[in-house]
């Protein structure tokens, strides 16, 4: 088992530091995929996927995407976790769906992940505050410009490696 | 001389049924509504501890931090900003501090948030004392937002250093 399979089924285990790799992973190598799945979006106004353990469902509504999840074995749908706003320029906003995505992905690998050897807590659906694609993530809510100076200390290239099997 | 027996006569409601049912509605919603429980909630932050439970399953050695947020009504979600405290050249300082965490409660325990994933990996051999600290807020059902603050309480020595990444 590589180490993007290990994260797959650590759920509760897979720490703030490999989340953070995670996103970043899926940003790049699922590029494509992203792209595809933003203009399906934007132009059905819904889109379901599945990732890991579980089911995402994305909606567009007065300008807004949002996203609720279920674990697969389950019909019980999560509330809204997550929104962003639309902003009408496609080309912005499927740069920024990208990102809404890879986050949605790491999210919900977290809660509901694949069977694996370690054994899960069953606490309810926890998610980092501030999202991967905010600069407040980097500073924890101490505002942006804050976030861009610990956003180029902190690197991930380590776990990036990893990820890519390197 | 011949024997009447009176005629029973059944009980007739003098108010009716419905009316009786409309009184009672009425009186759930003057009182059981209006009076429904003022949010309290509280924190629980558990001594950070050397966990035996991570080394067993995934090999390392860190220390961990629980924290519970209760509420006598249904809460959405808690919101919490943690850390582990130290003690070091007779000085408080921060060992480890957390993301800012989103919990969201679950529909069987809707009054109950656990966070159980927070740790910081640490190396066996030295003794130091900590303690943890959270503070935030629960979004409760109804809307509200109640501000949640605590710590676990007094310094209690580890055998593990949380080491700084």
């Amino acid at each position: 088992m590589n180490f993007l399979e290990e994260c797959l089924t650590l759920g509760d285990w897979l720490s703030q530091e490999n989340r953070r790799a995670l996103y970043k992973y899926f940003l790049r190598s699922n590029n494509g995929n992203y792209k595809s799945q933003a203009n399906l979006l934007v132009t059905n106004g819904l889109l379901n996927k599945t990732i890991a353990n579980g089911q995402i469902y994305y909606l567009v509504k007065d300008g807004l995407v949002n996203y609720s999840t279920r674990r697969l074995d389950s019909d019980e749908f999560t509330p809204v976790i997550r929104e962003i706003k639309l902003t009408g320029i496609k080309f912005y906003d499927i740069i920024r769906l990208k990102k809404f995505f890879a986050q949605s992905d790491v999210d919900v690998i977290r809660n509901f992940p694949l069977p694996g050897l370690n054994p899960q807590s069953d606490s309810g659906f926890g998610i980092n505050v501030y999202p991967y694609y905010d600069l407040n993530y980097y500073s924890d809510g101490k505002g942006k410009l804050l976030g861009l100076v610990n956003r180029i200390k902190t690197n991930d290239r380590e776990l990036l490696n990893k990820l890519k099997g390197r | 001389m011949p024997l009447t027996i009176p005629r029973p006569f059944p009980l007739q409601p003098r108010i009716p049924s419905l009316f009786v049912i409309g009184l009672l509605a009425a009186q759930y919603l003057v009182f059981g509504l209006g009076n429904s429980p003022e949010p309290k909630c509280s924190i629980n932050i558990e001594r950070p501890h050397y966990s035996s439970y991570l080394y067993e399953y995934k090999k390392i050695d860190a220390i961990k931090l629980n924290i519970t947020t209760k509420c006598n009504v249904p809460q959405r979600y808690t919101e919490i900003t943690s850390s582990i405290q130290k003690i070091e050249n007779n000085r408080q300082a921060t060992a480890h501090k957390f993301e800012s965490d989103r919990r969201y409660s679950k529909t069987k325990s809707p009054h109950v948030v656990i966070f159980e994933e927070l740790y910081a990996t640490c190396v066996k051999g030295s003794n130091v004392a900590y303690s943890g600290e959270a503070k935030g807020y629960i979004h409760l059902k109804h809307g509200q937002d109640y501000p949640i603050q605590g710590s676990s309480g007094k310094f209690v020595a580890v055998s593990c250093k949380i080491v700084a990444k």
